[in-house]
């Protein structure tokens, strides 16, 4: 008995206590996958790496992979395609019914300011930034950030053209990234011009800073484009003219042939055409292309759900090159072709917009900045195979049909009407439901929001 | 080591005195009044002393006495017996086994405990009862049978997920599943896959292999668990070895399974009637053109019907997809184990293979799983031993219920729709409505092969009678291989035009040591001590990684080796630690007044730095009523006792790095890298803290013969580890922080009887429990899941928010809603809206059950026995979320259950279904109208058996030889009018998301026979 407890019971003792001893830093588990936010951004590299992360934010399949693109598409529709799928979320925006709790309206918003934030952390640190790319990041960071406040407003706010902007709601203006969340976190509504002042100063400073190339990233002429857009929204049509003749005459993009400008080309990693000013990027380990889901056939990796109907069809002249860009996929359905590379890139702002945006803000301004409207109208028709208009016949209405076919199924259709006051499927444009429902999730998070009328 | 225990705990009744009398030897054999077989190792101890000795292999004993001694006999899953020694010198002893006495001694965690003693609460389930269960997984064999346990498979699917409550959720973002611990070892339960349906580690488990399992549920039991204990702890003891001669059980059984239930679609004739009249009244109302019915409507039937126009217009095609979605579903099970050993070493050593296939198309699993438990007494004092497990699951998985790929959601299908298109002699392919599974089924394979080492050592060294030491050093290793592989033709559904493939493994590697001293002693004769104190250190590490390729030549490459665009690549790890220190004492005084202390200090590194540690300490008090002096005047009253407690228990069940803050560097762009911010810090993260209360009246009457239980308890958890929705203009949507508190309330109810004993024996054994969930507090928070769960203070966990539907407009076939608009008063708007966006959303249902219970019976006459297990849950409902597809009036062109034929069509019907409109949107709004309540009862498990005559097993030189015929979930009684009341979608479940329904499979009805014999 004395044995054991003299010879045992220590080493026992003395083992277990060894194995306590040094547990007590076992504790300290770092994370293996992720690292810890107070070291992520500490150099010039760092930075560099987080606006990658925006421009990945950026092209998520809710924001410009396609989500937001595809909505400006179903929401405007009258009559020309027709929804075939069973997600809840853009039936709802086909038909012209979204309740309060859209699916797809929640992830936009949710997933447009998330890239923000990510483009807020960027500005922010910019002291780490290497002088000579400060201006360049700073200036990818306003293009991200002005670009998404565009797409917010117009989509969660009543349009520039419906009422006074300085009266009506637009969407949370957050310039600061998050380190925290607080009571400040809950945030309210700015107003529809605040939002529009916001976007123009990003985009403005972005254009002023980005360089004329910058690979697939950013440039002066993306931002300059995407401006030209948000003018055209205003209705300021010299400033919009302005705006893309800038784009314009850099020549440092050309038409391409109608079949080069979209990659119809099946399965194989995306590239910018010289007719691409910004263009999401893709590649088959790299990106979804919600456009591809839903626009595309089955055979070529979508869910065949948007199909078109002979009334688009119908609308393209003889001899329309453009009315090539269709196939009939082995379900018998019609799809457009501009989708069918599942890993084709995603086309933002391409120079035929710069065209018919230049030739209609012109028409409608009586002015020729830059050219004559009929000039670059025939541009584009000469491209289709068409012939020319003579200046003296053209009308705003062939203005906008050619601009219709051009820009078909890339996301503009809904934004078109309103700023137009058109209407569609019997709806005027400033009807309560062609504005989307500030998520309910998020009313119920931030009862600082107030809802959109209709919901 | 419940052996151990008891000789401990022997060894501390008759501590104290020797008495000195006359002395003589008596000798005798002990045997089975079962079988008659003789018994060795059974303990043989003179009633008083220290002196004792055991039986030998022969079942023979001789031990010195004195006549006025009293000789105690006693063994493991036998009743104790005292015998006088008086003049005899020979004393032949018969001990009569049952499953009752091994439930006298349950396991506390780090030791075990007379039930007689226990101050806490534990649900003791012998291996015996759900032995040979067809199912795939001991917690499914579990359902019915311990009260105050909820368990609910999430579907019909094989080795799939499942959900286990212990006295209701505590938890509303951290896991709600109890800690399992088999043989000291926790653990590895949470699905390790990729799929969102989530796979069963614990199906690795051959559940012949377990003795008992021991469910520790209230604060006394489970604290000193501590920081995992708040849901309740699973304890789960394998067989051990029995000294004598060599054992064999070899069993073989085989049956097949269909499903409990199918449901009833509409057939070709009804379809086109339907439809084509939803259409007309679309053209009708003017939202669709003229031409659309004669024109695109029927177009696209005869695309649906293969082109074949009369098909559909004459019901020559008439296709049942349901009948499509399921197979032939056999299965098969042999088990085989030996025990056996001495006086100083035994041994357990069990194989089992299992080969079962599932009712639903491709779902299989198989099983084959090895063990050998082995302990050895080096010396008096030291005794080491092994237990080691060895596993491999081969499971032929399924998509989610959300997936179209999945089986059932072939009923989606039209019956106007071939199977086979005639047109190509092949499956119905790219025309259909949606995507055909069948397709699936023959081009595509998912199997997930889990490869599981369980196992540990140990060594126990008894320093005096008073005092042992006992380290264990375990692992639980498993490994998990995924392996998919779709063909071309399912291309519709994987996006991927010339094959996919996916290949997956992860390894999580799980050590614990367990240290720790076990002290008993008896003090002047009537104070009883027991304490345990010690440590105990868990590592956790798990490494995954993945490729996904596609472009693959032909279906006979399916290795991504073929892939010619490997499209994804992944490898991840994660990594957690707990180190903690525990001690539990117990203290009883005159073996009627009892008292519990334990406590636990647990250190995990998954909390923030300034809240790494937390204590966790428990106590309670039991008072034996009957061994009162007063009592001793009603005999009918074999057992009174009251007992109490209350303690502190945690729940650390989070991710394992969520008090960071975090960045993530997944973030590359067209192969620029890239970083995101992905989490916000908060190191204020702490334990989930539960107390609770519990009130327990234990109860004998008439000898033992009817026994029962009653408790009620009150389970207050507060610092709720919430995942907060924030403001989704920060960047982020929840942030992780200890927000709120909710309350679980509940009583348990538990009878057994033997209602007739001797030559026909007649037991019933009844459970029932009633728990109420409320959340008290989630700092205004709103958290929803599922499709239309959410937590919400002032209610029940999941419980259903929506809109309340109202029925169908009787003038003009709207579907209505309640517009329940609150007043400033309280009261409710009940006026009517046929636009759903005017309804205001209510409370409209609770996913948990108010009651849940079981009752057992069992009949033996002779070798003759019948085991009876009905099991059921009332006050729940359940939500389709299929409903708006399924049971849609004619919304879309999905096939559609027959009810949708009480449509309403004209002016002045009076139905619940509004009128049929294609794209008419008219009542598919997530509303009350696709809830119903979840009610049922089921025949979960019937068992007839026969024990053939040992005359007759004798001439064969066998000692034993049993048949039985078992049918599982034979019966359900329930007004649910989907496929299964059980259920609860896979890619939904969660805490919150409870009580849904999603194209999710039926449980399967098996009946099987087996065979065992013992020689």
């Amino acid at each position: 008995m004395a044995y054991l407890f003299k010879n045992i019971l220590p080493y026992a003792l003395t083992g277990s206590l060894l194995l306590l001893g040094g547990c007590a830093s076992q504790l300290d588990v770092k994370p293996v996958n992720t690292i810890d936010a107070g070291a992520a951004v500490a150099t010039s590299g760092d930075v560099a790496a987080l606006l990658v992360g925006a421009y990945d934010a950026l092209g998520d399949l809710d924001v410009y992979g396609g989500n937001i693109q595809r909505d400006a598409d179903l929401l405007g529709d009258n009559g020309e395609i027709f929804f075939d799928g069973t997600f809840v979320a853009p039936d709802e925006i086909f038909r012209k019914s979204m309740l309060v709790n859209n699916g797809q309206a929640e992830v936009t918003w949710l997933d447009s300011y998330r890239a923000i934030n990510i483009a807020n952390n960027v500005l922010a640190n910019l002291d780490v930034v290497t002088e000579g790319d400060r201006a360049r990041v700073e200036g990818e960071a306003k293009f991200i950030r002005g670009t998404l406040y565009f797409e917010l407003v117009r989509n969660y706010a009543k349009a520039w053209t419906d009422g006074t902007p300085s009266a009506n709601p637009g969407v949370p203006l957050v310039l600061e990234p998050t380190v925290e969340i607080t009571e400040q976190a809950k945030v309210s509504r700015n107003s529809v011009s605040e939002v529009y002042a916001q976007v123009i100063k990003d985009l403005t400073e972005a254009e002023t800073k980005l360089p004329e190339s910058n690979g697939f990233f950013a440039t002066k002429y993306a931002a300059a484009g995407m401006l030209s857009r948000v003018y055209m929204m205003q209705q300021k049509y010299p400033e919009a003219a302005n705006a893309a003749t800038r784009v314009i005459d850099s020549k440092k993009y050309s038409l391409v042939n109608t079949a080069e400008v979209f990659d119809l080309r099946v399965n194989q990693n995306g590239f910018n055409t010289a007719e691409d000013i910004f263009a999401i990027q893709l590649t088959s380990q790299d990106g979804l292309n919600a456009l591809n889901t839903f626009y595309g056939a089955p055979e070529y990796g979508g869910r065949g759900d948007i199909l078109i109907e002979d009334a688009h069809l119908a609308l393209y002249e003889n001899g329309d090159r453009r009315a090539e860009l269709f196939y009939v996929a082995e379900n018998g359905n019609t799809y457009t072709s501009k989708w069918i590379n599942q890993y084709g890139n995603i086309k933002i702002l391409r120079l035929a917009e710069m065209y018919l945006t230049r030739a209609e803000a012109n028409f409608r301004n009586d002015s020729s900045i830059g050219a004559s409207p009929a000039s670059d109208i025939n541009l584009i028709r000469a491209r289709a195979g068409l012939s020319a208009i003579p200046a003296t016949s053209l009308t705003i209405g062939a203005i906008m049909k050619e601009r219709h076919l051009e820009l078909a199924f890339e996301g503009h259709l809904i934004h078109d009407i309103k700023r137009t006051k058109g209407t569609v499927g019997g709806l005027a444009f400033d009807s309560p439901k062609l504005v989307y429902p500030i998520p309910l999730r998020e009313t119920d998070a931030n009862a600082n929001l107030t809802q959109n009328p209709g919901y | 080591m419940i052996r151990t225990s008891l000789l401990s705990f022997l060894c501390c009744l008759v501590f104290c005195t020797a008495v000195l009398a006359q002395e003589a030897r008596v000798t005798g054999t002990v045997t089975s009044a079962e079988d008659g077989s003789s018994l060795p190792g059974v303990s043989v101890q003179v009633k008083g002393t220290q002196r004792g000795t055991q039986t030998d292999a022969t079942g023979g004993y001789s031990i010195e006495a004195a006549p006025n001694a009293v000789l105690i006999f006693s063994f493991v899953g036998f009743i104790p017996q005292e015998i006088a020694v008086g003049s005899s010198s020979t004393i032949n002893v018969q001990l009569a086994g049952d499953i009752r006495s091994l439930s006298e001694v349950v396991v506390t965690g780090y030791g075990t405990q007379s039930k007689r003693n226990l101050t806490g609460n534990i649900a003791k389930v012998s291996g015996a009862e759900i032995a040979n269960t067809p199912v795939t997984t001991f917690e499914q064999a579990l359902q019915g049978r311990a009260a105050g346990v909820q368990v609910t498979s999430l579907n019909g699917k094989l080795g799939q997920g499942m959900q286990m409550r212990i006295r209701g959720s505590s938890s509303v973002t951290a896991s709600n599943e109890p800690l399992y611990v088999l043989d000291g070892i926790p653990l590895t339960s949470r699905d390790q896959g990729t799929s969102t349906a989530p796979q069963n580690p614990l199906a690795d488990i051959n559940f012949n292999d377990i003795e008992s399992i021991d469910i520790l549920k209230d604060a006394s039991a489970a604290a000193i668990y501590g920081a995992r204990a708040s849901n309740g702890v699973v304890l789960i003891t394998t067989k051990k070895g029995k000294s004598g001669k060599t054992k064999f059980n070899v069993s073989y059984q085989m049956g097949s399974s269909k499903p409990t239930r199918l449901r009833q679609w509409l057939n070709t004739a009804q379809y086109v009637e339907l439809f084509s009249e939803a259409v007309q009244n679309g053209i009708d109302a003017g939202y669709l053109p003229e031409s659309y019915l004669t024109g695109s409507t029927y177009s696209r039937f005869t695309r649906y019907a293969a082109g074949d126009q009369a098909g559909w217009e004459n019901g020559t095609i008439d296709t049942d997809w349901q009948a499509e979605a399921f197979q032939k579903a056999p299965m098969g099970q042999f088990d085989i184990s030996a025990s056996g050993g001495d006086d100083k070493t035994r041994f357990f050593v069990s194989a089992q293979a299992l080969d079962q296939k599932g009712i639903l198309i491709k779902n299989s699993f198989k099983r084959l799983s090895g063990r050998v438990n082995l302990d050895h007494k080096a010396t008096d004092r030291l005794t080491l031993g092994v237990n080691v497990n060895l596993a491999r699951t081969v499971n032929g998985r399924l998509s989610n219920d959300n997936a179209f790929s999945t089986p059932l959601q072939i009923i989606a299908l039209p019956p106007i729709t071939p199977v086979i298109d005639p047109r190509t002699n092949e499956l119905s392919g790219n025309y259909t409505l949606y995507f055909n599974p069948l397709l699936n089924r023959d081009f595509s394979s998912n199997v997930s092969t889990s490869y599981r080492t369980i196992g540990n050592i140990f060594a126990e060294y008894r320093f005096a009678n008073w005092l042992k030491f006992r380290s264990e050093v375990g692992t639980d290793i498993y490994n998990l291989n995924e392996d998919q592989y779709f063909g071309k033709e399912t291309s519709r559904n994987t996006g991927a035009p010339n094959g996919l493939g996916f290949s997956s493994w992860a390894q999580v590697t799980n050590y614990t040591s367990n240290n720790f001293f076990t002290l008993g002693h008896t003090f002047a004769d009537r104070h009883d001590v027991d304490a345990t104190l010690g440590m105990t250190f868990q590592k956790s590490e798990a490494s995954f990684n993945s490729v996904t390729g596609q472009e693959f030549p032909s279906n006979a490459y399916t290795k991504i080796i073929s892939s010619a665009n490997i499209t994804a690549g992944s490898s991840s790890g994660s990594n957690f630690s707990f180190l903690s220190y525990f001690a539990r004492a117990n203290y009883r005084f005159e073996n009627k007044y009892l008292l519990s202390v334990s406590g636990r200090v647990d250190g995990s590194s998954r909390f923030g730095a300034n809240n790494r540690y937390g204590f966790f300490p428990a106590a309670s008090v039991g008072w034996i009523i009957t061994e009162e002096s007063f009592m001793e005047g009603i005999p009918t009253l074999s057992l009174l006792k009251l007992r109490g407690s209350y303690g502190l228990t945690g729940n650390a069940e989070i991710g394992n790095f969520d008090s960071y803050g975090l960045y993530r560097g997944d973030a590359g762009y067209a192969g620029v890298p890239g970083q995101r911010p992905e989490q916000i810090e908060n190191p204020d993260l702490r334990w989930e803290q539960t107390t609770q209360t519990d009130i327990g009246l234990e109860f004998g009457l008439f000898s033992g013969r009817l026994s029962g239980e009653v408790d009620y308890y009150i389970k207050n958890t507060r610092d709720l580890l919430l995942n907060v929705n924030v403001p989704g203009t920060s960047g982020f949507r929840t942030q992780l922080r200890n927000i709120g508190n909710l309350e679980n309330k509940g009583w348990e109810f538990v009878l057994r009887s033997d209602n007739t004993t001797g030559a026909f024996k007649w037991n019933t054994s009844l459970n029932l429990s009633a728990n109420r969930n409320k959340i008290v507090n989630l700092d205004g928070q709103v958290i929803t899941g599922g499709f239309i769960n959410r937590a919400v203070e002032g209610q029940p966990i999941g419980s259903f928010f929506s809109i309340e539907y109202a029925g169908v407009d009787p003038d003009n076939g709207d579907a209505l809603y309640y517009r329940n608009d609150e007043r400033p008063d309280g009261t409710f708007d009940r006026t009517t809206t046929n636009n759903p966006n005017e309804a205001q959303r209510v409370i409209i249902g609770n996913p948990n059950p108010k009651l849940i219970g079981g009752i057992s019976n069992s009949f033996a006459y002779k070798g003759l026995e019948f085991n009876i297990l009905f099991q059921g849950q009332t006050g729940n409902d359940i939500y389709n979320g299929g409903g708006k597809f399924q049971s849609a009036n004619g919304d879309f062109f999905d096939n559609q259950t027959v009810d949708q034929l009480d449509r309403w069509q004209k002016p002045g019907d009076i139905t619940n279904v509004p009128q049929a409109r294609l794209f008419g949107a008219n009542g598919t709004a997530e509303s009350s109208r696709y809830l119903q309540r979840g009610d049922y009862l089921r025949l979960k498990n019937a068992t007839l058996s026969y024990n053939l005559p040992s005359a007759i097993t004798n001439r064969v030189k066998l000692d034993r030889v049993r048949v039985y015929v078992t049918g599982q979930n034979l019966l359900t009684f329930t007004k649910y009018t989907g496929w299964d009341p059980e259920v609860n979608a896979d890619y939904l479940a969660g805490n919150i998301g409870l009580g849904n329904d999603f194209y999710s499979a039926p449980q399967a009805k098996t009946i099987i026979v087996g065979i065992n014999l013992g020689f």
